[in-house]
Parts: structure tokens; sequence; C-alpha cells
């Protein structure tokens, strides 16, 4: 027996490009495997394990009643339980059904005819933190290797890790980027959790805060400079609401 | 104070020479896209002493982004091993205001004890400065530089058009241009002042340098700070590429072995969030509204009250990176002038 932390990870609605990120960590995994033991990458057992986890990371939303009985059953069996990937975190892209008046209009554009075969049922999306407790996030979709391998070491190290509550505009400034507000385009890089290095304003792309917010986003000021682009309210809510992220502001 | 001049065509290959020698780092102003970045040069034809500003200000090369202090093996007093590195730089271009930055920053870090990693490599730095060439619809330097970038500058160039005059300011600037096809200057006092200053600024500190930070003072419970405030994202953009800014955090990574790891400096500052919290979770500046007026303080009160030179040289940086377009200093005066 290792005193290594038995870690699992488990899949629920998602693409599974979380999954890769980890998978893909090249000559890192080799020095992961000294630090942690895995023992289950792939859920391709039923709930019905008895195996107990150190730490279970969940990637995935939560979209059918038969997740929430399998996850409150990992739950039941790991000491500590990370959701990450921002399908986990929050519901992520797969929460904007949830705009939708019927969840039967979302099968029907998607599954077309199909739409009422039984495995195709879905509910509301949810994040894995509305069934169950989580007790670490790790955001983005998909996440940041280097922040997963910060965390799991932290973890190691019997540390609480912690995400950055700093806006992307930050990693941006650092790499000399050209804001693209210059240029006319619209970037939430001012609302978003920084930790991903800014590496879409980095490409020329805009930030859609697939991270999820800083603690205090001021929504308000956002909508006041979309406003001044000529954005109508829906299409501002649209816009910051692309990964989940709350677009309503106090009044 | 020296002058001296060259033609522009012998400059380029005095930077080419000097870049073949290898005896330094050589850095100076490039193009990157619409704008212009302080870069290491790869050849004196890159090199655009015509711009107007760049996106961060030199302070990168003697405060960098992420520096590592020390290295050790965890829980192993003994494995503890300084590090500090301080090759050899040169720096084409830099604006007058960004010196007289730099002439800040050289006070901050030498008060006390002083800063060893900064210290060295300024040390080990030379520093060629010039003029603006350009208009930059952000700058007010005129109004709150005086002369003190003659304090860090070696050697300052002014364009005279097919030529440039030299300033000859240090001894370290003289001997740097032996070797060089330099002439006797022949422009007169005020033609050589007159190409220093013909470009003017498009914005000014609406009240002078010397009552600013009385009337700041006197303004502490103003509304301009909460008006401002509500605004700011507190994204930091506006510290972060300011030349004056010079605040850092102390960190520790270990490798993924966790036998082995290293402390770390990386660049922080005052308007983020998170800048002020201390143990417990406490916040000292827990509001958007006091992080605007503790930066706009520390500008225009706290460094001049210790330094006796204001704390913003108007480089007009803050103002251009900020989304919300509140950041520079010369606005807040003119919101409280407008408002009284
Ligand atoms: S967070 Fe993004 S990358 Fe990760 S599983 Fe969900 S959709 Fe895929
Ligand atoms: S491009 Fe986006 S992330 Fe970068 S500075 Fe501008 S707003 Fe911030
Ligand atoms: S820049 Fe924004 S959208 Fe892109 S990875 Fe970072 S947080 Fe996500
Ligand atoms: S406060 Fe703004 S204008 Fe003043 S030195 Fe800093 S960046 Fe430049
Ligand atoms: S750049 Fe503007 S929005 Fe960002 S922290 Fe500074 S003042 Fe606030």
């Amino acid at each position: 027996m290792s005193d290594k932390p038995k870690v699992a990870f488990f899949d629920f609605a998602c693409c599974e490009g979380c999954q890769l990120q980890v998978a893909n960590l090249e000559e890192d995994i080799i020095k992961l495997l000294d630090l942690v033991d895995l023992v289950e990458f792939r859920e391709v057992m039923t709930g019905s394990t008895s195996e107990t986890y150190d730490i279970a990371f969940i990637e995935g939303s939560i979209t059918r009643k038969s997740d929430e009985k399998r996850l409150k059953d990992i739950r039941e069996r790991s000491k500590l339980l990370v959701a990450y990937g921002q399908c986990a975190v929050n519901g992520g892209i797969n929460r904007l059904k949830n705009i939708w008046h019927s969840m039967d209009d979302v099968k029907k554009c998607v599954y077309g005819d199909d739409s009422y075969m039984p495995h195709l049922d879905t509910y509301p999306t949810k994040g894995v933190d509305e069934v169950v407790k989580v007790d670490l996030y790790i955001p983005g979709c998909p996440i940041n290797r280097d922040e997963f391998l910060r965390m799991v070491k932290e973890l190691s190290l019997g540390k609480i890790p912690r995400l950055p509550n700093h806006p992307v505009c930050v990693e941006c400034k650092l790499k000399e980027n050209i804001c693209l507000f210059d240029k006319g385009v619209i970037c939430l890089g001012p609302l978003a959790r920084a930790g991903c290095g800014a590496i879409c304003p980095s490409n020329g792309s805009p930030c859609e805060a697939c991270r999820g917010t800083v603690d205090n986003p001021n929504k308000n000021a956002m909508h006041e400079i979309l406003d001044k682009y000529n954005y109508t309210v829906e299409e501002i809510k649209r816009t910051i609401n692309l990964f989940g992220v709350n677009p309503e502001v106090k009044k | 104070m020296e002058l001296l001049k060259i033609s522009k065509k012998n400059f380029l290959s005095f930077v080419d020479k000097k870049m073949s020698e290898k005896k330094s780092r050589i850095v100076g102003v490039i193009q990157k896209g619409s704008h212009f970045v302080f870069d290491d040069l790869q050849s004196s034809k890159d090199l655009r002493l015509d711009y107007d500003v760049t996106i961060l200000p030199p302070k990168k090369y003697f405060q960098p982004q992420k520096e590592v202090m020390l290295k050790f093996a965890p829980k192993n007093v003994e494995s503890y091993v300084a590090v500090n590195s301080y090759d050899p730089i040169t720096i084409f271009g830099i604006h007058y205001y960004d010196l007289a930055a730099i002439y800040l920053m050289d006070r901050a870090f030498s008060d006390g004890d002083g800063d060893e990693h900064y210290i060295k490599k300024r040390e080990n730095s030379l520093l060629i400065g010039s003029y603006p060439q350009k208009h930059f619809k952000q700058r007010f330097s005129r109004s709150v530089v005086k002369d003190q970038y003659y304090k860090v500058a070696d050697l300052m160039l002014v364009d005279m058009g097919d030529e440039y005059v030299i300033e000859v300011v240090s001894e370290k600037g003289k001997n740097y241009l032996k070797g060089s096809q330099l002439k006797k200057n022949t422009y007169s006092l005020k033609q050589v002042e007159e190409a220093k200053t013909h470009i003017k600024d498009d914005q000014k500190l609406p009240v002078t340098v010397d009552i600013a930070s009385e009337f700041l003072t006197r303004n502490y419970y103003h509304s301009v700070w909460k008006y401002f405030g509500d605004k700011c994202f507190s994204c930091g953009s506006c510290v972060f590429v300011c030349p004056t800014c010079y605040c850092f955090d102390v960190c520790e990574e270990i490798d993924l072995t966790l036998a082995a790891g290293q402390r770390i400096k990386v660049w922080d500052g005052c308007m983020l969030e998170n800048f002020a919290v201390v143990a417990d979770g406490h916040n000292f500046r827990r509001d958007r509204a006091d992080r605007f007026k503790h930066r706009t303080f520390r500008k225009v009160k706290y460094l001049p009250d210790r330094y006796r030179y204001f704390g913003c040289v108007g480089c007009g940086r803050c103002a251009d990176a900020c989304t919300a377009d509140i950041a520079g200093p010369n606005k807040v005066f003119k919101y409280i002038l407008e408002k009284q």
C-alpha cells in the first residue's frame, strides 16, 4: 500500500476536453503519477463500486436525474471533491440551454425526431455544486494544465489552493498585447478571472470569460461600456452569459 | 553638458556595431502592430525613434514581471541559495518622461537597505534617452516633469532632421560613444531646445505641480472617488503600464517532484481587489473608490512628499489602457475643478 493520495476522475455531460488536457500533460503526467495513485480515470463501472478516494475530480455538468444519483454516490466515497472544467464548475457552455423556455424545444432543436428517445431525456443544466458539496474548483473551458498541476501540488503539500482574483486584463497587459477595445472589439477580460495567461486576446480573439468572473466583477461598468458600443440590453446579457456568468446587475 | 552630433546614417551603423560587439544586451523601441514596445533589437533598421508611446515602460528590464530571488529544497534551511541575474543592458530611445520615472524607481529601490535585485540591474544598464517626435493624445509630461531625467540618462538624442545632436550626460555615456563617427555640434542652443520641445502635449495637469498635493488633500472626501470608483473594473491595467508603479508580490513555486522550489517576485498593484488583503482575509482597501483614491494619492502626494518629485510623469499610458476611460490622474483634477 502506498501513502500517495488515491485519485479518481469522472465525467458527466461534457466534451471531455478537460480530461484531454490532463491526458496531454505529456512528461509531467509521469511525475504526477509519482505524486498520486490514479485508481480511476474513466468511469467504466457503474456507480456500484465500493472504492473510496482521497480526491475525486469531476468533469462535466449535471443534466439528468440519474447523474445526480451517480454523483452523490461518488461524493459519499470521496474525502475531497474537485469540480474541474467550467461544465462542472457552473454548468459552463451546457448552461446555455437553460435560457430556452422549455426543455422540449431544446431537445427538438438538437435531436429532431429522436428527441423523445428515453436516453436523451434531460433537465436544465446544473453545476456540480448544485447537487453535492464541492471542495475545490478548477475553472476554464478547457482547464489550464499549469493551473491543474499547481492545484494538485498544493493539495499534496496540504495547502489550500487559491484561484487568482484579478481580471484577465492583468495577464493581457503583462504580454504587452494591444487591447482589443482599441480595435473596437468587445472583450470580457475586465470581468473574467485570470489564470489562463490571457490566451485568447494574445491570439487576437476576445475573452469570453470561460473561467467565470473575478469574485466581484463590475458588471455595471461593463453594461455602461457595451451601451456606449450601442449594444441592446439583450445583446449585452448574451455577451456576458456565454459561459454561465449571470449577466444581471445590481441596480 | 557636452553636445556632439552624428548623422542618422552613422548613428544606425553605430547601433549595428554595438550589436555585433555583443558586450551587452541591446534593447530599443520597435513596432508591434499599430503600437510600439521595448524589445531586443535584431537590427538597427527595426529601431523606431519616432514612436508615440510604448505599451509597457522600460521598467520591465529592472523590475521583471517575474523574477527568481532564491532557490531551495523544501524543509531544508541549508539549501537556500540567493539568485540574482544582471547581465549588462543598453536601452535605446527612452523618452525623457520614462527616464524621470526611472529616477523615482531608483530612489524607491535604494531607500533603506535597498533592493539588490533592482540596484544591480540598474548599475549594469546604459540608458540612451530621446524626446518625443510624435503626438500622443493622452500625454501631459511637460506639465509634471522638470529636468530630473538628466539624473539617470547617460546620453540623450535630439532629432535634428538628418542628424542627431547627442547630449552627453554621463561619463559612462561618453565612453560608450568611443569609436563612433561623431562631430562637434554646430547647432545653436536655441535650435536644440526647439527640437527637444517642438512636439507639444495634447493634455496638461489642470493645476500646477506645486499645489497639486495640497489641492487633492483638500478633496479627500470629494465625490470624485466614488464617481470613478463605480466605473472601475479593478483590472490593474493602469498600474501595470505605469512607469512609476513598482509594487510586487512575493510567492513560492514548487516543482512537480516537490523536492525543489523557488521564491519569486511578480508584479502586483494597488488597483487589484486582493492587493491589500492581510492575514485572516481582512482587506483594508476593499472598496473600488478607496483603491482608486489610493493610487491617485500615491502619485500626487505620497511619492512627492517622500522623494520631492511628482509621482506621475504624465506619460498617459494609464489613460490609454483604461477601458473605463477614467485612469489619467489629470482627469481627476479636471472632474474636481468642474464640480466646484
Ligand atoms: S469545460 Fe469545456 S473543455 Fe471542459 S469538458 Fe466542459 S466543454 Fe469540454
Ligand atoms: S484585450 Fe481584453 S483582456 Fe486584454 S486588456 Fe483589453 S479588455 Fe483586457
Ligand atoms: S482569455 Fe478568457 S475566454 Fe480565453 S481562456 Fe482566458 S478566460 Fe477563457
Ligand atoms: S499615472 Fe498614468 S500618466 Fe502618470 S506616470 Fe503613471 S501611467 Fe503615466
Ligand atoms: S485601468 Fe481603469 S478600470 Fe482598470 S483598474 Fe485602472 S482605473 Fe480601474
